[in-house]
């Protein structure tokens, strides 16, 4: 991987970003909703409503208007939130930082949970350990998640009282408590991860052992743990990188469901109140950044795969 | 002399649904300290699962009969998992067929040599590091530090077979398996391994089963050889025997196979009537893009001409563009240049017309992927008897053309063997009455008795419908038996193009002496 493949990578994640900027733009110049008149309310008189139209530019051409949000955007002034009357980047960027906590710690504990377990599978191919795996893999992946949630909830919420049911507290703050109310969305979106990779992981593996690199590998007397930790295992997580890159976006996108049940003020919750109150500058922001962020994760894992897979070169 | 290796009444089985079917009959090998004994025999006759038996890698439907192997005083039959980490690499090392997919592709060069000699010499990973770029200098590679910097992709086939040879001398074993190790090289690169073969083994002495399909290259190497047919040991003789005086009719067989350029195989002269004119052609792969610069050219504005009826070798390495040349005389790759076919000039793919298509047809090195493994045999005739305006009534025709009983018809392409799936896509160029036949590679994948009789029923088919052919091959022994000229491709240039018998004579191209030089004529 060379430095020019870097470069060229970012200008190209910086290329869609813009592009994805000129969509979120257009669509909400569709939306049918006034700033003006959202601003000023329902009693505000056509005097007045002129006058913040033309303050606000929204007689200029939309190419013009599109260039002056631009600019604010780039330099990381969003506008006010029309709801609220707050700046809405901090609040947007607040909003993402909660949704990626979520996400990235729920991504932690699949790797730690579905790698070893799909690769126990593969191993144990056919055997009962492999069979029960799988067999809990498909409950996983079948359950849709507002069941799996409420199911969790009322066990362990509910039932057990071992963890709270709603609610977010930032782990800077308190963080035993930040943990704990974590928990449960964590291994609600969890249990569906895990199915995924899992699975990934023991078909991969599977093919992987089949190779003629590990026979060789193993015909070379090299003991089965270095077989299988520095031949195998390496080859075989590759496929699984680009999962979680895929799974990333639906984090996003779809931990929606989750921050609803669960309460947490998250970009997917942040985002349903500003379409839902036709707030436009928090709509533009939030799709931008939600974009954005995957935008970068998937930059993020084509570096990871080339870092992992030396063969690989885009160029 | 005690033997070192030592395969007793060995009988070995694999279990199948159908019952058990016996791979090895009642084995009886053994190898001195120091001597190298070839093993040779078609695929299916068991050497392979010889191979696997002795390095303890047998699949699991294997049953082993009976009989022993034993290494020196140890019996490798009861060699638990941790005693056979100290067996397999230390004691017998093994050379893989495909140097290709043996290297793990993610982990370099350096860790895949020095994890071996830090497992088997007990070496401190420093120790390791200069010891192994010892041993890739000592294989005949440029600037081995660097070399142990690299990835598998970075470096050729043939210098990953070094690779490979290194990892298994360097651990200083008592016997080393070689499982067809320039098999999946190029003529150039293969001889080169032999050599270094040769010389390892005078250096340090090592014993060696040396397993093959090729009885020619085996009494280059080996001090004995030992043909296997069907499981069944039929004949052992010193290498230099075997090959002048073949005691047993499979030897024989094997020995008839081997292509040899002063048996000629065709002897009548091409009309002279020129078919096929390509001039100035010129293969590009891939576009320019955004970021990216247009590959090179596979072939340079190369021009051949074939007669009717004739017989035209291509050879060359691989990455020569003599395949590149093939796909596009056939339009399955975008290229520039014309090519005159029947008084019709054509420019480029879009200009073939039907009637181009048919007559000039292609056969492909695979027959695994270039037959539809959801088709049957009649199908895949079908198609182009029915485009090229014939019915499937001619199927039995056609299959009895290529020597395959009628009721193949009804088989599917995973039931036929290798030589019979080349077979079936012979006999689908010809359904079309072909005036031009491409031969890519065809008997490349297959074992020298196979091809023989591949190359009979080519010549065969040209006898009956006077087809023309554009044979390309690798093996400049077999087409020196078939061809009327020849042109040697190096780096998509056409560097000689002569008729069969000059090429004894002085003029010929640096590389295409090169090229004879690696493919010497068998000893005896």
């Amino acid at each position: 991987m060379s430095l020019a493949w870097f470069a060229r990578r970012l200008i190209l994640t910086a290329y869609t970003i813009i592009v994805v900027s000129m969509l979120v733009f257009a669509i909400t110049q569709i939306l049918p909703a006034d700033a003006a008149q959202s601003l000023l309310g329902e009693n505000a008189t056509p005097e007045s409503l002129a006058a913040l139209r033309s303050k606000l530019g929204l007689g200029d051409p939309t190419w013009l208007q599109y260039a002056r949000w631009a600019r604010h955007v780039f330099i990381g002034d969003f506008g006010i939130s029309m709801r609220t009357s707050q700046p809405v980047g901090p609040e947007m960027l607040a909003a993402l930082s909660r949704s990626l906590l979520l996400a990235v710690s729920s991504i932690l504990v699949t790797l730690v949970v579905a790698v070893p377990l799909g690769v126990l599978a593969a191993l144990r191919q056919g055997k009962l350990a492999d069979t029960g795996v799988s067999l809990v893999a498909y409950f996983g992946v079948s359950l849709p998640e507002f069941v799996t949630a409420t199911l969790l909830a009322l066990l362990l919420a509910d039932t057990l009282h071992w963890l709270p049911a709603t609610g977010y507290v930032s782990p800077l703050e308190d963080f035993g408590s930040g943990i704990l109310h974590l928990a449960l969305p964590v291994l609600t979106v969890s249990v569906i991860l895990i199915a995924h990779v899992m699975r990934m992981m023991r078909s991969e593996m599977l093919d992987v052992l089949k190779s003629d690199y590990i026979r060789a590998a193993r015909l070379k007397g090299l003991p089965e743990r270095t077989v299988l930790f520095r031949h195998a295992l390496r080859n075989a997580l590759l496929p699984v990188v680009t999962i979680i890159a895929l799974d990333v976006g639906y984090l996003l996108g779809g931990v929606i469901v989750i921050e609803e049940i669960f309460a947490i003020p998250g970009i997917g919750r942040a985002l349903m109140i500003a379409i839902t109150t036709r707030d436009l500058p928090s709509i533009q922001a939030g799709a931008l950044i939600m974009a954005a962020t995957y935008a970068l994760t998937n930059t993020l894992a084509d570096l990871a795969y080339a870092v992992l897979d030396k063969r690989i070169r885009y160029d | 002399m005690t033997p070192l290796l030592a395969i007793q009444n060995y009988t070995l089985d694999y279990a199948t649904s159908a019952g058990p079917v016996r791979v090895l009959h009642d084995i009886s090998l053994q190898i001195a300290p120091g001597e190298v004994l070839g093993l040779v025999g078609e695929s299916g006759s068991g050497k392979s699962s010889l191979a696997w038996a002795l390095m303890r890698h047998l699949p699991d439907n294997a049953r082993e009969v009976a009989g022993s192997l034993r290494l020196g005083d140890i019996d490798l039959q009861r060699l638990g998992p941790k005693e056979l980490t100290r067996i397999r690499g230390r004691r017998l090392g093994m050379v893989f067929q495909d140097p290709s997919t043996s290297l793990n592709p993610t982990l370099t060069i350096g860790t895949q040599i020095t994890e071996a000699l830090i497992q088997h010499r007990d070496l401190k990973p420093r120790e390791a590091d200069a010891l192994a770029v010892d041993l890739l200098g000592h294989v005949d590679l440029h600037d081995p530090a660097a070399i142990m910097r690299r990835y598998p992709h970075e470096i050729s086939g043939g210098e990953k077979q070094r690779v490979i040879i290194a990892t298994a001398f360097g651990c200083r074993p008592d016997v080393i398996l070689f499982d067809e190790p320039t098999t999946a090289l190029d003529v150039i690169s293969g001889a080169r391994i032999l050599e270094l073969f040769a010389r390892l083994r005078a250096e340090t002495g090592v014993a060696a089963l040396y397993i093959s399909h090729d009885l020619a290259l085996v009494t280059r190497v080996a001090d004995r050889v030992a043909v296997l047919k069907h499981g069944r040991l039929v004949e052992q003789a010193p290498a230099t025997e075997i090959f002048r005086a073949p005691r047993h009719a499979d030897t024989r067989a094997l020995v008839e196979a081997v292509p040899r350029p002063e048996r000629r195989l065709v002897h009548d002269r091409p009309s002279g009537v020129v078919l096929l004119a390509a001039s100035d052609i010129d293969v590009h792969y891939g576009n320019a893009g955004l970021f990216r610069k247009a590959a090179p050219p596979a072939t340079k504005k190369i021009g051949l001409d074939v007669c009717a009826g004739e017989i035209l070798g291509l050879v060359g390495e691989s990455g020569s563009g003599k395949s590149s040349m093939a796909r596009a005389l056939t339009g399955l790759a975008r290229f520039s240049g014309r090519i005159t076919f029947d008084d019709r000039v054509i420019h480029g793919a879009r200009d073939m017309n039907a009637a181009y298509r048919r007559d000039v047809q292609i056969v492909f090195q695979h027959p695994d992927s270039s037959l539809n493994p959801r088709h049957k045999v009649d199908q895949i005739l079908s198609r182009p008897l029915k485009l090229y305006g014939g019915d499937a009534a001619d199927i039995p025709r056609l299959l009895d053309q290529v020597r395959l009983p009628a009721s193949y018809a009804g088989r599917w392409p995973h039931q036929l063997s290798g030589g019979e799936k080349q077979r079936v896509a012979i006999a689908r160029a010809f359904a079309a009455r072909p005036k031009l036949v491409i031969c890519d590679e065809i008997t490349a994948p297959l074992d020298v008795s196979v091809q023989a009789q591949i190359i009979e029923l080519l010549l065969a088919l040209r006898a009956e419908t006077g087809t023309a052919f554009l044979f390309i091959t690798h093996d400049l022994n077999l087409i020196r038996q078939i061809a009327h000229r020849i042109a040697v491709m190096r780096r998509g240039e056409v560097v000689d193009l002569l008729p069969v018998e000059n090429f004894d004579m002085d003029h010929v191209h640096p590389y295409t002496r090169e090229l004879m030089a690696a493919s010497p004529v068998p000893v005896g």
